[in-house]
């Protein structure tokens, strides 16, 4: 739609059709214009119309008008063409119509007020337009650049500084030459209204009359952008709309087809079946008669057989005759006797049959009951998910199934048979200096203590604060590393044993390690470090030495800080708040923050995305503080460098914060996209020393970020 | 002293008022803003005075900042005075939009015909907080000062001429030196005479190279598109060069692309009332 209208307007400019006077009183009211889109770029037509039609009328084409053309052009192409072309790139990059709801209104709104407030201010008793130009914050003299710059700064800067601006007067002294009529709605020379015609009409300064139509434009520009706005809202909704129609559609269609396959499949057998009992029925008959016509046939045939006989019996001497006709005779009476069954045995008619399809109906009436929900399937237990008392299950269901309720039942299995005479496994050791903890957690991680593989591997925590006999030992079974991430209550101290286990039993608890969920504690990371970077002992201080780099370069790894003077810490993978303090010195080149694990160690910290620092430099008794990501840093001065430095990352908000500790000062704040887990990273630009501070819980100035 | 209320609108959950009442100071009827958040219905609040610029009124700050979202989540009242007394009938009062109405430059003047009316810094260090104090849930004790320009100015003054007075301070774009740039020649020569000396007293540089007081925490914000900053009417680089030889804290941010505008102070607003609520709330 932007792309349409800002073609549509740039035809006009280059095409202008018969100057009217367009009204604007169309656009006093303040209800809202209820147009579809294309009314809408129909209407900037008219509008730029308007504009152009504003100064032109049939008058002498004095240099004066043809400026002010021109500015007007410039206005419109400032107004018009910028605009949409700023709404349009916001909607198309942003893709969310709300958030350009809520921000449009207000600016629309604001930019009424300049406008108006400029009309009361002219209208407050300040006759002299002609004299008050003297803005000292101005300063610039070319008149045409004036007029650009009033409307550059009221487009979109409204200051309290510009609101009493005044456009200043194209040709002061000759303003006198230019007035607008108001009756005929047409600008005239002062002169003309000495004559007739416009004698008995109302002038005024032609300013004035320019001023108003251009705000009267302002006006019913905002009001269109906002209508731009609306309108695709709207259209962004109804697209919603239409594809909800579709999903929902899709899904009504399935259920249907399902259900009426089943009626279907129902019916068919239902036939099959009765149709096969005909079958079976007819066969029935049909042997029955069967059998009947054969003793028919038979009985037939001894009749015939007996005719015959009498037949030959009558040409015979008379003695034989006798003899035979009474055999004959005795014959035919037997054969007489015999009962001839003349009945028809089957019936040619079927009975009527019934068809029952009340399962049928049953089934088209169900065709919107839900369906019994499919049986769940339970997950495999995980690893350290159970306790001694406890244990976690999981299951999943099917997507097309609707549930109301899980029930859960168990009982407990005979214990397997114990192990063979298998020796129990030794304790581990836990890696105490590698430990990693925050408010939240612990990873823990551990040596097997064991030459043989173990089975699985238990870690057991008590609160410190409780005496050994009334603790409660809280475990986590079933680890199959020899590490583990456990969640812990914040502000406590633990102590953390950890067994191994296999077919023989437990081992023993290993030596305890004591953990305290105050602030974050994490160690440097040795196999990060730069080779002219020394770390102490407890892991937590960082020193380069003056001395120059040692001759024999260790082989550089990929884990290595190689290009920048760099030690990254391990911090525990856990999303939350973390805060941890860095001491420097403010003679020091430092930089401080945090990266991603895989950030290039080719390169300096802060010149890639997938660092976050702040930097000092100390050069020429100066210091310069910069807090660099992806290689660009914001312009900050801080007049009393830091000692001690705060660090706050805040996963959860997307935020990394630092403070000057010292005066609870708010240094820096980045919003950074952590879809990773990061660790905080120091490094030494010149020879000095840094000292990391842990297990500080948050300030409460810091909190406030 | 009788206060009338002029509006009243309800915003996120608290209040903006305006109130009208006849100043002692500056002998004339005085509007000034009020912001109440939702706490104040329920316990004394603290307070942040917003100075606004030249030719801003009441209104400015409260209809186009957007900072009640902010004053209402971290519980602050917040108080924007005028710029200047009103319809006093100074000849020449109204000749320029940088001197007179809308720019009392936070002085107490000494010249004629000024000197009656226009003594903007006692009315807002003294008058106007007593009035507060007397008339609103607030705790005295906890009071913060911030403004634009030179608004920025009178908040920089107000806070270095009374130490302990203010928690904290900050201000977007101020007027930092003063005797040194044409607003600060013009107005100073016109409200304080010919006398520079007289002029240092209001000047924030010079004010910060002699402060003795408790540590301030200082948030300037200044955008750097901004036309006055070009004009060489604002100095910052001589406050913050001031306020390293002083060691005072200043975290002093130019923003790339902004102006000297509301939308500017739109933009950055929150930052500014965490940092006084971070005082005030403690």
């Amino acid at each position: 739609m932007e792309e349409e209208s800002g073609e549509e307007l740039g035809l006009d400019r280059s095409t202008p059709k018969d100057f009217h006077f367009y009204h604007m009183d169309l656009y006093d009211s303040e209800d809202r214009l209820q147009l579809f889109p294309e009314e809408n770029t129909r209407m900037r037509k008219e509008v730029v119309q308007a504009e152009m039609a504003n100064e032109s009328t049939g008058v002498g084409d004095g240099n004066a008008q043809r400026d002010l053309r021109e500015e007007v052009e410039e206005l419109v192409h400032l107004h018009g063409l910028e605009d949409d072309h700023e709404l349009g790139d916001e909607f198309v990059d942003e893709n969310m119509p709300r958030m350009g709801v809520s921000e449009y209104p207000p600016y629309g709104l604001k930019r009424r007020d300049p406008a108006r407030e400029q009309r009361d201010w002219r209208l407050s008793g300040e006759a002299a337009e002609a004299e008050d130009l003297g803005f000292g914050g101005w300063g610039s003299a070319g008149q045409c650049q004036d007029l650009r710059e009033v409307y550059r700064y009221t487009h979109g800067r409204a200051s309290e500084e510009y609101e009493c601006y005044v456009i200043p007067e194209e040709e002061d002294e000759e303003e006198a030459a230019d007035v607008f009529c108001v009756t005929c709605k047409t600008p005239i020379r002062a002169f003309q209204k000495v004559f007739d015609e416009h004698k008995e009409h109302e002038v005024i300064p032609l300013n004035e009359a320019l001023e108003s139509a251009k705000d009267e434009i302002h006006k019913n520009m905002y009001k269109l952008e906002k209508q731009i706005i609306d309108m695709e809202n709207f259209a962004n909704h109804l697209e919603e709309v239409f594809i909800t129609v579709e999903e929902n559609f899709g899904k009504q269609e399935q259920n249907f087809e399902s259900h009426y396959n089943e009626i279907l499949e129902t019916l068919a057998q239902k036939y099959e079946e009765k149709i096969q009992a005909l079958g079976e029925k007819k066969k029935e008959k049909l042997e029955a008669l069967y059998g009947q016509l054969v003793s028919c046939g038979e009985n037939l045939d001894t009749c015939k057989e007996l005719m015959e006989t009498i037949e030959e019996m009558c040409h015979e001497e008379k003695v034989d005759f006798i003899k035979d006709a009474v055999a004959m005779a005795d014959r035919l009476g037997r054969f007489l006797k015999t009962k001839t069954d003349v009945e028809i045995s089957a019936q040619p008619d079927f009975e009527d049959q019934n068809l029952d399809f009340s399962d049928v109906e049953q089934l088209m009436d169900s065709i919107n009951t839900i369906p019994a929900p499919s049986a769940p399937v339970i997950n495999p237990q995980a690893p350290n998910s159970a306790t001694g008392s406890s244990v976690r299950v999981c299951w999943s269901l099917y997507s097309d199934d609707t549930v109301e309720s899980y029930q859960l039942s168990y009982r407990p299995v005979q214990d397997s048979s114990p192990g063979k005479d298998q020796a129990a496994p030794s304790p581990p050791i836990i890696k105490t200096k590698e430990i990693r903890s925050c408010e939240e957690a612990v990873l823990i991680c551990w040596e097997s203590g064991n030459l043989n593989p173990v089975d699985s591997y238990t870690v057991e925590l008590t609160q410190a604060e409780s005496p050994e006999a009334s603790g409660v030992t809280e475990s986590v079974v079933g680890i199959p590393t020899c590490e583990t991430l456990v969640q812990l209550q914040p502000g406590q101290s633990y102590i953390i044993y950890v067994r191994a286990l296999n077919m023989g039993g437990p081992s023993v608890r290993s030596e305890p390690a004591t953990v305290h969920t105050i602030g974050s504690y994490f160690r440097l990371n040795k196999d990060t470090c730069h080779p002219w970077l020394t770390i102490s002992q407890d892991g937590l201080m960082i020193v380069r030495s003056e001395r120059s780099t040692p001759t024999r370069e260790p082989p550089p790894r990929d884990t290595h800080f190689t290009r920048c003077v760099a030690v990254m810490g391990n911090l525990i993978p856990v999303r939350g708040h973390h805060y941890w303090e860095v001491e420097v010195n403010e003679h020091f080149d430092y930089t401080v923050g945090v990266a991603f694990e895989d950030v290039p160690k080719k390169e300096d910290l802060g010149a890639n995305c997938l660092s976050w620092c702040m930097r000092h430099t100390f050069a020429s008794l100066r210091h310069k503080y910069e807090f660099l990501h992806n290689g660009t840093t914001p312009d900050i001065r801080i007049t009393v460098p830091p000692k001690k430095i705060g660090i706050l990352l805040d996963y959860e908000n997307s935020k990394l914060s630092f403070f000057n500790v010292d005066l609870s000062q708010h240094l820096y704040t980045f919003s950074c996209q952590l879809h990773k887990f990061v660790h905080p990273c120091f490094s030494l630009e010149k020879p000095g020393c840094l000292k990391i501070h842990n297990g500080i819980s948050m300030p409460k100035h810091v909190t406030f970020y | 002293m009788a206060l009338k209320q002029i509006s009243s609108n309800k915003c996120f959950g608290g209040l903006q008022k305006v109130f009208e009442h006849d100043s002692v100071e500056l002998n004339c009827k005085m509007k000034f803003a009020v912001y109440l958040p939702p706490k104040a219905e329920t316990g004394k609040c603290p307070v942040l005075y917003w100075l606004s610029g030249l030719t801003c009124t009441e209104q400015n700050f409260i209809s186009k900042s957007g900072y009640h979202q902010a004053a209402s989540e971290h519980g602050l009242v917040v108080i924007a005075p005028d710029t200047s007394p009103r319809g006093c009938n100074i000849k020449g009062e109204d000749e320029s939009w940088d001197f007179g109405t809308g720019a009392g430059f936070y002085v107490d003047a000494t010249e004629d015909p000024w000197k009656t009316n226009y003594r903007m810094y006692s009315y807002i260090t003294e008058e106007l907080p007593q009035l507060i104090n007397a008339n609103f849930p607030v705790d005295p004790q906890r009071t913060s000062i911030f403004g634009h320009s030179m608004g920025g100015h009178g908040a920089l003054i107000c806070a270095l001429k009374n130490p302990g007075k203010y928690k904290s301070v900050s201000a977007f774009a101020p007027i930092c030196n003063p005797v040194l740039c044409p607003w600060g020649k013009k107005a100073f020569s016109g409200y304080l005479g010919t006398d520079q000396s007289k002029w240092k007293a209001y000047d924030a540089t010079h004010l910060v190279k002699s402060y003795p007081g408790s540590q301030l925490d200082i948030l300037i914000d200044q955008g750097k598109d901004d036309q006055f900053l070009l004009d060489g009417q604002l100095l910052p680089d001589n406050f913050i060069a001031a306020c390293t030889e002083k060691k005072i804290p200043v975290v002093f941010r130019l923003q790339e692309g902004y102006d000297h505008s509301y939308y500017f102070i739109a933009t950055f607003i929150t930052d500014h009332i965490r940092h006084h609520a971070k005082y005030l709330n403690a």
